[in-house]
């Protein structure tokens, strides 16, 4: 069943509407509606439909890839995705199809168009007639749908969404029923929607608010900047990765060792550090929607610049400490904690931003008592140790000097734990016994020295920059880079405090793996596509991929209509188009079929030509049947003397038989 | 995992089912819709696509809870014709009464068939043609094979009739159109008068059991009256209800004289003795008989040749003349069979109806044919072999018929390539073009 007239027209209105392409709608509209007016129709075969359904495909993967690669230039904070910007695209990307439909004479699309195995199997079997679709209603349905993808979010569009549906509807309803019954149904439908969406609209954003965040928080990749699990009292060896997690371009502002903070946690307790008191809290962007800063009014500062990959479009960021200014980087929001967190959300697979920082950051908030606090269980080793380095009553400046001193004499940087704790805490063994252990140790305890010396100390994680990559010609920060140090709180200002020896890196290093190169080349290659993908500057190739398609659709649309196959008509369909002449088409005999047939005295439907002459008393048209029998089914044909004797036959017949009947003033037989 | 996956493709094809006798086309429109905007709402920040689904969700509400009262109350009669041809459309009556004192209008007549959900033994040896022609997941997962499966199982496609109004408390007639798939029964259970809500979405049923069956037969191929050679053999015993035609006669029993009864047959005697005249009544005992042998010895994976056979086998049936003579059908299923038609001893109905339900035998040896036809190659005059191969076990047949000087003519079914390579005097019938060969012979 096909739309009823203006439908499909006020559906591409409507999307066009919606979607802001009104200029491009409302000429395929008049288009498509048209196809009711005019008369002449193109003689498209099923292999002509195929190309129109290969046509839509492609620019389908066109769009596609072009949408892949350009979002990133689109994109602003409340832009939409990719994937979305193609289904809103896709009414005129299918329209060739749709248009083909309207204007064929068979009015409807092999359903072979749609499918590879069935297009195959036409082609094994010819004689098998392919199920016709006809695409009017699902067309109509895309553009509705499309147009919901622009997300416009007027009473403008559930009013149209509710006027479209009731048209569409209207020639479906039963008979049975009188209108007033149906209209009074759609309406109560309309009004049950309309509540309905708002009642899901605001169950999902609850949902958002709690569930959704927590379970997500829950699978992350990333830092968690409110809980981390050390690995103190871990036995074994520490398995690190070499995989890149971030690159660090060259520039000013970068001596290496380079630290670059990913999340403080204030409360110990047990091998775990947690964050108190850290709820995040947004932060808006300057008018270009990449800028985002913590303070204003600082100076212009050090710059360094950061290149990562987000988990789904979310993470935590990598910043250096002292950091107060983020450029240049393109999410949708951005939010941070006390503790100096920065979180963002909604971003692109790969974000490259420039981080501004000075000696003090505004990210850090002021210490509290719980910088301060040492948990009971490690209070005992703690205080004897800080007693035995005179650090209660020390300065500041001069208590993080003798922690330092204490920990670069008599420590040394191990990632092998042999012995299973038999008694005290891991930490506790680790400053007493032991003596060596990996940077979760020497931070956890620089920490809580610190805090013994009444110093405000943190514990901080992230990364540590130390390694040139000749291949990429920037710093890379690998996995097994992954760095903790404290943070004191010194002079009125927070400072790292990084005891670990500086040979961790060495000794981390000796657990790469052999396949490091390859890796790396692998992990460069990838890289250099997502920046592509995710291209941000004016250099991307993005930005001229449009160009590329002018050629492509040109090439199409001659590869389509390089065969002619277009033919005039009356616009009434015909029985499978032009049926073939079959041999003997032109025997004389269908004349006097016709003239029988006018007489009343016609052949009824596979009632074979010998039967029927016998049934009709006309034993006369045997030599002539024979003769047609001969013609049109003997393989060999009819030779010339024969087609004369069925020619002249017939014309005798024919004469004949006009003859009798006006002698006779009626039809007669024999 | 075969039983898993049969299990799902069970329950998916139920739930199909009840979907499609359940929801009109706009209503299976709608429900594609309800599913496209369930993905692109998924995120109501992101789309509006929510607002299109609610809205038609509530539509199909509204058509459901339309659709759970159906007054109507209707008696249903089927005149189904005896036979119908495999591809071949028919049409049938159907009386629906109503037996409300309304009239009712907008109705659908759905017709109820045979579960068609193939076993799950059936599911794992039948092989779909050209299924080797299938990708390696359409192989292993076998959703193509389940469908075709059932489309043949199911037997017939008849689509949904939309009724005229009922009158009430009458019957009124409407004509179904059926076209049938396969040869065999295609069995009813029901029917199924279906009233459309007044959004046109969903339909209200009420189901009718009407159990009823109908026998589809082989399709048959145009083909000239076959001629056979051979010549007349003795019948021992003779046919039992042969017309007098014959030569050598053995008397068999006494009747009363009917007109036209030639003098030389009276028995006097008899008359002298009941006072009313007695013709003698003579059994034939030389006579043309053929038989007609179908190979059914065919491979799980060869169901269109098979088929194909079927069809030309049936085809020759009803190219012999069996004025004159018999033609004994003959082929081995769970047992040896043979099925005589031909003067007065049974019609080629009976032939028809008998291979309609052929199957192919699986668990018997080719061997088990050859013994039946040459147990009974002294009554023949000549044979007509339909085989689905020309491999040791059949030319061993044709040798030793031949040998024994019974006249034979060979056809073998196949796909173009089995047929390369056969010997001249044995008929090639390609699957596909089956007419045509037939047409030549």
């Amino acid at each position: 069943m096909s739309p009823p007239p203006l439908l499909l027209g006020a559906g591409l209105i409507f999307w066009g509407w919606q979607t802001g392409f009104l200029f491009v709608a409302v000429p395929l509209a008049v288009l498509i509606e048209a196809a009711r007016a005019l008369t002449w129709r193109l003689d498209l075969s099923s292999t002509d439909f195929h190309r129109v359904t290969d046509l839509c495909t492609l620019l389908i993967v066109v769009a596609c890839v072009y949408l892949f690669s350009t979002t990133g230039t689109a994109r602003t904070a409340s832009g939409p995705r990719a994937m979305t910007l193609l289904f809103q695209w896709l009414p005129p990307l299918l329209f060739p199809l749709m248009a083909s439909q309207a204007y064929s004479v068979a009015g409807k699309i092999p359903l072979t168009a749609f499918f590879w195995g069935l297009r195959r199997q036409a082609a094994r079997d010819p004689s098998a007639e392919p199920v016709p679709v006809d695409l009017g209603y699902l067309y109509f349905a895309l553009c509705v749908l499309s147009a919901s993808a622009a997300n416009q979010r007027t009473l403008a569009f559930y009013a149209g969404l509710c006027g479209l549906a009731g048209w569409a509807l209207w020639s479906w309803r039963s008979r049975r029923f009188s209108p007033l019954w149906w209209a009074p149904l759609v309406v109560v439908a309309a009004v049950a929607g309309y509540g309905g969406h708002i009642v899901l609209h605001r169950l999902q954003q609850t949902l958002e608010q709690t569930a959704f965040d927590y379970i997500f928080s829950l699978v992350q990749r990333d830092v968690d900047p409110f809980r981390v699990t050390t690995a103190i009292g871990h036995l074994g060896n520490l398995k690190l990765s070499d995989r890149t997690v971030l690159r660090v371009e060259p520039g000013d502002g970068l001596a290496v060792p380079f630290l670059l903070r990913e999340a403080t946690y204030d409360v110990y307790n047990s091998s775990t550090w947690l964050a108190s008191g850290a709820g995040f809290t947004a932060i808006q962007p300057d008018a270009d929607g990449e800028t985002w800063k913590f303070a204003t009014g600082r100076g212009p500062g050090a710059r360094v610049t950061v290149s990562a990959y987000l988990n789904r479009g979310r993470g935590v960021l990598a910043l250096p400490g002292g950091a107060f200014e983020l450029e240049r980087l393109a999410v949708v929001s951005v939010r941070r904690n006390r503790l100096g967190a920065v979180k963002v959300e909604e971003g692109l697979g790969l974000i490259t931003y420039t981080a501004r920082f000075g000696p003090d950051g505004p990210l850090d908030g002021p210490p509290i008592d719980t910088d301060l606090r040492i948990p009971p269980q490690e209070a005992a080793v703690i205080g004897s140790i800080a007693s035995a380095l005179g650090l209660p009553g020390a300065a500041p400046a001069e208590a993080v000097n003798r922690v330092e001193k204490f920990f670069r004499q008599d420590f040394k940087y191990s990632l092998w734990k042999r012995e299973r704790l038999r008694h005290g805490t891991a930490l506790g063994e680790f400053l007493q016994t032991s003596r060596a252990g990996h940077c979760e140790y020497f931070a956890s305890a620089t920490v809580l020295l610190l805090r013994a010396a009444g110093v405000p100390a943190r514990y901080a994680v992230g990364y540590s920059v130390q390694e040139w990559s000749r291949l990429e010609r920037r710093w890379i920060v690998r996995a097994r880079h992954g760095h903790s140090w404290a943070l004191a709180y010194v002079d009125g200002a927070w400072r790292d405090v990084d005891t670990t020896p500086s040979i961790w890196a060495d000794a981390e290093r000796d657990e790469a793996s052999i396949f490091e190169p390859l890796h790396d080349l692998w992990s460069w290659g990838g890289f250099l596509f997502s920046r592509w993908r995710w291209s941000e500057g004016e250099s991307g190739v993005g930005e001229y991929a449009p160009w590329l398609l002018i050629p492509l659709v040109l090439l199409l649309v001659w590869r389509l209509y390089s065969r002619r196959h277009v033919r005039r008509g009356d616009g009434k369909p015909r029985e499978g188009a032009a049926p073939p002449l079959h041999p003997g088409h032109d025997s004389e005999f269908y004349r006097i079929a016709g003239r029988l047939e006018a007489e009343g005295r016609g052949r009824r439907p596979t009632e074979p030509a010998s039967a029927w002459i016998d049934r009709i008393q006309a034993p006369e048209l045997r030599p002539i049947v024979a003769l047609h029998y001969r013609y049109r089914f003997d393989p060999a044909g009819l030779d010339a003397a024969g087609r004369a004797a069925l020619r002249d036959g017939a014309e005798t017949w024919l004469r004949d038989h006009e003859d009798a009947v006006s002698a006779a003033g009626k039809p007669v037989t024999g | 995992m075969k039983r898993l996956l049969h299990r799902w493709f069970s329950s998916f094809s139920a739930f199909q089912y009840r979907l499609e006798r359940r929801f009109t086309r706009a209503g299976a429109l709608a429900l594609s819709v309800l599913g496209a905007a369930a993905v692109i709402g998924l995120d109501t920040s992101r789309t509006v696509g929510y607002q299109v689904l609610t809205l038609v969700l509530a539509l199909l509400v509204i058509s459901a809870a339309s659709s759970l009262v159906f007054l109507g109350r209707f008696a249903a009669r089927r005149a189904l014709p005896r036979f119908a041809s495999v591809g071949v459309p028919l049409s049938y009556r159907v009386a629906i009464g109503n037996l409300t004192s309304r009239r009712q209008e907008g109705l659908v007549l759905l017709e109820e068939l045979a579960d068609p959900r193939p076993s799950f033994e059936e599911f794992i040896t039948a092989r779909e043609p050209g299924e080797e022609r299938r990708n390696w997941f359409d192989r292993q997962v076998g959703y193509p094979r389940w469908a075709w499966l059932v489309s043949q199982k199911r037997g017939a496609v008849i689509p949904p009739r939309p009724l005229p109004p009922l009158a009430p408390e009458a019957e009124t007639d409407v004509t179904v159109e059926l076209t049938p798939l396969r040869r065999g029964h295609v069995r009813f259970t029901g029917l199924t008068i279906a009233r459309p809500d007044p959004l046109g979405l969903m339909h209200a049923l009420k189901t009718i059991r009407l159990p009823q069956a109908l026998l589809v037969l082989p399709r048959r191929y145009p083909m000239a009256r076959i001629q056979l050679g051979g010549y007349r053999k003795y019948q021992p015993g003779g046919v039992a209800l042969a017309s007098s035609v014959g030569d050598s006669e053995e008397f068999m029993a006494l009747r009363d004289y009917r007109a036209g009864d030639p003098m030389r047959r009276i028995h006097w005697r008899s008359w002298a003795k009941v006072g009313r005249p007695v013709v003698r009544e003579y059994q034939d005992e030389f006579f043309v008989r053929h038989a007609l042998v179908l190979d059914t010895f065919a491979a799980a994976d060869a169901h269109v040749v098979f088929e194909e056979a079927v069809s030309a086998a049936a085809s020759i049936a009803v190219s012999v003349e069996t004025q004159e003579s018999l033609l004994d059908l003959m082929f081995v299923g769970p047992e040896t069979y043979c099925f005589t038609a031909g003067r007065g001893v049974g019609n080629i109905d009976r032939l028809l109806e008998v291979l309609a339900c052929v199957s192919a035998c699986h668990d018997k040896p080719f061997r088990a044919l050859h013994r039946a036809v040459i147990d009974r190659h002294d009554a023949l005059s000549s044979c007509v072999c339909v085989l689905l191969a020309w491999d040791e076990p059949r030319q061993a047949l044709v040798r030793d018929l031949e040998v024994l000087g019974t006249p034979i003519r060979v056809l073998v079914v196949g796909e173009r390539a089995a047929l390369a390579g056969l010997p001249p005097h044995v008929y090639r019938l390609e699957v596909g073009r089956i007419g045509e060969g037939l047409a030549r012979l």
